[in-house]
């Protein structure tokens, strides 16, 4: 028998977060309404496209096939997720540096999807490649 | 346990049928749980997204694994959705039209094939995906471009078989298909074009074998399933150049298509070119809350404080240039010369030469950022795409953004188009934005999609992509001859599959209500 996994502690993502009136720090190149200082640090369209795809750490590797194209840099994911963090946490949104996941939540969100994050099927993850993203995405950040 | 079966077939019989599935691509392959059909479920869906439920889930790994299940579906006439990796997003994502079909995944079947970088194509199975392929090339450093998609996390081969399009050079992606490998309804396999011949050295190469060419009766039909395709990819130019353009008023659309289109038709602008409302390009980085919390369609005096912040004009396009430095150079000089008289100011153009860092260059990068809009409103977002088909024509354009426009304030709709230029045609790509779990946004939506329906059919135009739910509408609007070209396909529908075993519905293909 499968555990249903339990939302409780995704409270804080799931409330709706106040929103940020703050419209007009935007300059052109970075439009987001979010202070300048707040926004998720830049990297290029093509880091984005293939971070992790040759890393030597599988979890790594994995991540960056199934989830990094949204979840790390200028991207849906991690834009999202910077606007419903706290404000002293803005601009750390991407899964990769984040410090307070565990293995059981993200697999969690992975099959069930969460708000505008759409579910993974076990054809597109199967459960043994979501365990080795999920330990890699909680493994202890130096 | 499913708690819905496919169309017309028993209890019993769909089990046999799974066992034979099974038996086909083994146990982890098939899924029938709710759980896991959940997971198929169109995350953009209006409403719970359950009366498009799959009755299970097959994933092969071999043409040879997709016969044998089309063999078996036939057997217990089974009805099959074939998807490549399923991410239709604002069309029915992976879902089927009619209720109960097998979805058909064919996301495993995920191998690069062959990538020829003197002919610039490559052969691709339908599960490699925009960013598979952009990553292949990227790391055997390989000298060939590929145009994306907006939302970019689907199948290179699915994408064009849905007639998908992209923002550079061949972003005509059902153009850039040449060969494919098709598993007949009977579980026959063919080859198209010079892969009909067994030794062909030339399947890539040259589109349209001898006598018909049917590449184009597997696109938008559910005449076969395509476990294989070539595509044409653009060598590397020389240089780059791109601007972005931001025209002021509303009214510039009719001037600015005519010369954009112009420009487009003569070659000069090698791309589909994207001509995009300010709630577009807003919706990929805010929501509407960060500009406006009122009922009703967001005020015109609000876009423009939005396009003064933003830096955009009520029409904003990008505009990219590709080849040999002179010709670059040459064209950047012809767009200014059209542009700027009627602009009031200077084009800046950034270039890009071969050598330099490609994050300046107008290449094609996968990219999901699109995706951002779907939380305009907030909630679970979803977002219904409807794109007719107009001539390339500014007061054409213009007069249907005017009703359109008027159209989405009427119920309280915030007004997002893009017009799409090609050579001659225009795709008026429309996203009607939602709240899945708001009655409200999306009852509104659904009015406003049989309002637009209606609209476009009187002036004459229709859609050329079509949602899931509304594959019958759109079917019934292309009507000459008392609907003259719905029965020759459903002739040849009745021809090739007898059991309509693949994907009915499809376009308005063998629909069964
Ligand atoms: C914000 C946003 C922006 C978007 N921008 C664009 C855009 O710019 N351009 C664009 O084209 N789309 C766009 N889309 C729509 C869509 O997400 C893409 O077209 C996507 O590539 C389609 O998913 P896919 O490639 O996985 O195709 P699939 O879902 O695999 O295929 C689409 C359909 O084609 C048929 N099919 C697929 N594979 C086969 C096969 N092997 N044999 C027979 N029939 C098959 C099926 O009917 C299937 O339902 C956008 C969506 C969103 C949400």
């Amino acid at each position: 028998m499968k555990k249903k996994p339990s939302f409780s502690h995704m409270g804080w993502m799931l409330t709706p977060v106040a929103l940020i009136a703050l419209v007009a720090g935007c300059s052109k190149e970075n439009s987001a309404p979010v202070p300048e200082a707040k926004a998720q640090p830049k990297i290029s369209a093509i880091t984005t496209a293939t971070f992790g795809r040759d890393s030597k750490d599988e979890g790594e590797r994995l991540f960056g096939k199934e989830c990094a194209f949204c979840h790390v840099g200028t991207s849906t994911g991690s834009f999202m997720l910077n606007r419903r963090l706290p404000d002293d946490q803005k601009g750390n949104a991407d899964l990769n540096k984040r410090s307070d996941l565990e293995a059981d939540y993200v697999k969690a969100v992975a099959r069930n999807g969460l708000v505008n994050m759409p579910a993974f099927s076990k054809i597109e993850i199967s459960d043994e490649d979501l365990d080795k993203i999920a330990n890699y995405l909680a493994r202890k950040k130096p | 346990m499913t708690s819905i079966l496919p169309r017309g077939v028993s209890d019993a019989s769909f089990n046999q049928a799974l066992s034979e599935f099974r038996a086909i691509v083994g146990n982890s392959a098939v899924l029938n749980s709710d759980e896991d059909r959940q997971s198929y479920i169109d995350p953009y869906a209006m409403g719970d997204g359950k009366d498009h439920d799959s009755s299970a889930i097959i994933a092969p790994a071999s043409t040879e694994e997709v016969q044998a299940i089309v063999r078996a579906a036939n057997k217990y006439k089974v009805a099959l959705w074939p998807v490549s990796r399923g991410k239709n997003l604002g069309y029915g994502t992976a879902s089927p039209a009619e209720a109960g079909n097998v979805i058909l995944d064919l996301s495993r079947m995920d191998k690069i094939l062959d990538v020829n970088e003197k002919y610039a194509h490559c052969l691709l199975e339908p599960g490699v995906g925009f960013y598979d392929l952009f990553y292949h090339l990227q790391e055997k450093k390989l000298p060939l471009w590929m145009s994306v998609p907006g939302n970019s996390w689907g199948s290179v081969i699915g994408n064009a078989l849905d007639r998908g399009i992209g923002y550079t050079p061949y972003g005509d992606h059902c153009e850039q298909i040449c060969g494919m490998e098709v598993v007949m309804p009977d579980g026959e396999v063919i080859r198209t074009g010079m892969g009909a011949m067994a030794n062909s050295t030339t399947w890539q190469n040259y589109k349209y074998g001898y006598g018909p060419s049917w590449d184009q009766m597997f696109m938008q039909s559910n005449f076969g399933i395509v476990t294989k395709a070539g595509v044409w990819l653009q060598p590397e130019p020389e240089m780059t150049a791109k601007v972005d353009l931001a025209f002021a008023k509303f009214e510039d659309a009719e001037w600015a298509i005519d010369i954009l289109a112009d420009l487009r038709r003569r070659d000069v602008i090698q791309h589909n070119i994207v001509f995009g409302t300010p709630v577009r390009a807003a919706s990929t980085m805010s929501q509407r809350a960060d500009w406006y919390e009122g009922e009703g369609a967001i005020p015109d005096s609000v876009c423009e404080e939005m396009m003064k912040k933003l830096g955009l004009g009520w029409w904003n396009a990008r505009i990219s240039l590709h080849g040999h430095e002179g010709v670059v150079k040459a064209n950047a000089d012809i767009i200014r010369k059209a542009l700027e008289p009627k602009m009031g100011k200077e084009l800046e153009f950034q270039f890009w030469a071969k050598g330099e860092p490609m994050e300046k260059a107008a290449q094609g990068v996968p990219t999901t950022m699109g995706l951002n809009c779907v939380n305009w409103y907030g909630g679970r977002g979803g977002h219904l795409g409807f794109s007719p088909v107009l001539s390339a024509d500014g007061k054409i354009a213009f007069d249907y953004a005017k009703k359109v426009k008027s159209l989405y304030q009427e119920v309280g709709q915030d007004y997002y188009a893009s017009f799409t230029i090609g050579r001659r045609h225009i795709n008026n790509v429309g996203l009607i934005l939602y709240d899945r779990d708001d009655e409200t946004t999306l009852n509104r939506a659904k009015k406003l999609i049989d309002m637009l329906l209606k609209e476009a059919a009187s002036r004459g135009f229709a859609e050329y992509r079509s949602h899931i739910s509304y594959m019958d509408a759109i079917g019934d609007t292309y009507d000459y001859g008392n609907h003259a070209l719905r029965r020759l396909n459903n002739k040849v529908k009745a021809a090739l599959d007898p059991n309509n075993i693949i994907a009915p519905g499809r376009n308005g293909i063998g629909s069964r209500k």
